[in-house]
């Protein structure tokens, strides 16, 4: 029931997807020979012929197309586009707040997706005026993530290999749902950065996958998307768990501090776990193998009860 | 600074009528400086463009990229980075006459926090574009009323108690802009900090400033005498037969109208009006008539040749143009300083 997550229930969600598709196929013969596909502004973003010189504003966007195949295609990519190893040797553009424009024009770009959240506004604007092809980018939730790579994969005519990449991280996604539907409830703390400690709230993606794993994030309530804390408000709330990131795949240091507080029933326990941040903390298809992991950490939780 | 102030104080030292002769000619350099700054600016960016396909551009048979780059992209930021820069100079100008105290400056006096403030407070909103500027000059004037109102008060003022008012609002708007930063969501930080380190890439159109800026020049060129009287001293001024009350509130609006126009264009940029009107007066001497239409090209120069750094230094990657005109401004000002002792 992982995929419950936005209240629908499991079996509706596939119908959905078979409708979405209904109606991107009569788009397309509506739209004569032109590929379209809706983005997550809910906008028409229409080809003419498949995209061959795409740029990627966000390192997310980048594994995103990459797992569609479409990673052959990107010509322009923003700063700390790390993954998959490929990534490293794409130009860029910049970094994702703050974009060179003319370096993306000098590109000649005919697909240029972006991140609605992280990149600035008015630059974006500014590229639209200047004729470019757009598809804003806002990956929320885990269906979200296979939406997009199916749609960069018609976009791109890739579609076989990035159905076959959305399929198989849904499989994962649901599959670990189905394992800890029942699992006991586990109280966890999930510091995404260290000075100022920051956590997420429940609509963040990384909530999602602590729902999925059966723990329960202590601070989902709070309104902001990714509030600032004290170290006392996380002592107060008395997590079983805490998990953090750190600012490498290997970098558990974040982890350190809370070893001081001996009485906090997470360190009391051992619960402390680090969870490689670009597995969970980037909206892509890794989200399956940092699921795999948090929902491991949360269960050798359970065992330590 | 103290090695300054005796020059803004001899202000009035000058004498009293150059003729235009001497006025001119620095500015036709200036000018000169000016329009080579901007055909730079135009000819030098992150993608380079042979100058074969610069003339192309002008003769209009140019590539369809170059013709974006250089008249889409480079020349509207480059014209608004002269107006900018224009404009916070002429404002620092301004200030420095009104209060005849060499730290004068839109900055210091908490005009451009103001400023800054009511455009950061609409930016949180999700106000439009309008709405920002409209908030930005209520702000910027909000924090001219506050300054000029509370320094007047009820007993007689001096420059040194509008300073220190001024300092002290300046410090209440920045301690509201870090609490705005800190309640704003995380990832719209990153542009509202380059917002406040100045950053022209938000300049979309450069025709507010550049209007502002003429229409500036315009109305305070008939004012050159009364202004250079008023650097001499308000009892001085009076004595001449200037008004003084309404030219001081007047130089107070205006430099407010100015200063709001350069925060809406490229945020907050704080070092030209300080420096530029300075870098001026040991150059050229006191005579406002000259130092006014002086400080508007200079600074608007200076603005301009920062911004081509700010474009190209670590390109892609793209900077804030106020790390480079601090950079750029700071030694060349301490160098003046030093040789004009």
């Amino acid at each position: 029931m992982g995929i419950a997550d936005r209240g629908l229930p499991g079996n509706v969600v596939p119908a959905l997807c078979a409708g979405a598709f209904c109606l991107l196929g009569m788009t397309q013969v509506l739209a004569g020979e032109r590929l379209c596909v809706t983005d997550d502004r809910d906008r028409a973003v229409c080809l003419e012929q498949p995209a061959q010189r795409i740029i990627a504003l966000s390192p997310g966007v980048t594994e995103l197309l990459f797992a569609a195949g479409a990673g052959e295609q990107i010509v322009g990519a923003v700063r700390y586009s790390d993954y998959p190893e490929a990534a490293n040797d794409i130009p860029r553009v910049g970094s994702h707040t703050r974009l060179d424009l003319e370096t993306v024009l000098a590109m000649d770009p005919d697909l240029v997706v972006v991140w609605v959240s992280g990149n600035p506004p008015d630059q974006v604007e500014r590229l639209e005026d200047l004729g470019l092809t757009v598809y804003f980018s806002e990956v929320r939730n885990f269906e979200d993530v296979a939406h997009s790579v199916r749609r960069f994969g018609r976009l791109a005519a890739t579609g076989a290999e990035a159905e076959r990449a959305a399929d198989s991280f849904l499989d994962t996604i649901r599959t670990l749902g189905e394992q800890y539907a029942d699992a006991d409830p586990v109280r966890l703390f999930y510091q995404i950065w260290d000075d100022p400690i920051m956590t997420v709230n429940d609509s963040h993606l990384i909530s999602q996958v602590i729902r999925l794993c059966g723990g329960e994030n202590i601070f989902g309530d709070l309104e902001r998307l990714a509030p600032r804390l004290d170290r006392e408000s996380v002592l107060a709330a008395q997590p079983e768990a805490i998990a953090a990131g750190g600012m490498g795949e290997d970098d558990e240091s974040w982890l350190e501090p809370w070893t001081g507080f001996p009485d906090l029933p997470a360190t009391a326990a051992g619960n402390l776990f680090f969870v490689p941040p670009s597995t969970i903390q980037r909206p892509t298809p890794r989200v399956a193998e940092g699921a795999g992991i948090l929902c491991e950490h949360l269960e050798t939780a359970r065992e330590r009860r | 600074m103290s090695a300054a102030e005796p020059e803004a104080r001899s202000a009035g030292a000058v004498p009293a009528a150059p003729g235009l002769v001497r006025i001119w000619p620095p500015l036709l350099v200036l000018a000169l400086i000016g329009v080579g700054s901007m055909l730079l600016a135009v000819a030098w960016g992150s993608v380079p463009i042979p100058l074969s396909g610069l003339f192309a551009v002008l003769t209009g048979d140019a590539e369809p990229l170059h013709r974006t780059l250089v008249l889409e992209l480079r020349l509207p930021r480059v014209l608004a980075a002269f107006g900018t820069g224009g404009l916070l100079a002429v404002a620092g100008a301004l200030m420095q006459v009104l209060l005849r105290n060499p730290l004068a400056d839109p900055y210091v006096l908490g005009l451009s926090g103001g400023a800054a403030v009511g455009a950061l407070g609409a930016m949180l909103v999700g106000l439009g574009a309008l709405a920002i500027s409209g908030s930005a000059f209520v702000g910027a004037l909000l924090s001219t009323v506050l300054v000029f109102g509370l320094a007047h008060g009820t007993g007689s003022w001096t420059p040194t108690r509008l300073l220190l008012t001024g300092v002290v609002v300046a410090a209440g708007w920045g301690a509201l802009i870090t609490f705005m930063l800190v309640i704003s969501p995380t990832e719209r930080l990153p542009g509202m900090l380059y917002w406040l380190m100045g950053d022209l890439s938000y300049a979309r159109s450069p025709w507010p400033s550049l209007t502002v800026l003429l229409l500036a020049c315009v109305l305070i060129a008939p004012l050159g005498r009364s202004l250079n009287a008023l650097a001499r001293g308000p009892l001085q001024a009076a004595t001449l037969g200037v008004a003084v009350r309404p030219l001081e509130w007047g130089i107070f609006v205006a430099a407010s109208l100015l200063t709001a126009t350069a925060v809406i264009t490229a945020g907050t940029i704080g070092f030209i009006g300080l420096v530029v009107p300075h870098m001026l007066r040991l150059v050229f001497g006191t005579d406002q008539r000259l130092i006014l239409p002086a400080s508007a090209l200079a600074g608007g120069s200076l603005l301009v040749l920062a911004d081509i750094g700010a474009r190209t230094l670590i390109a892609p990657e793209q900077l804030p143009v106020g790390v480079i005109t601090a950079l750029l401004g700071v030694p060349t000002f301490l160098y003046l300083l030093y040789r004009s002792r």
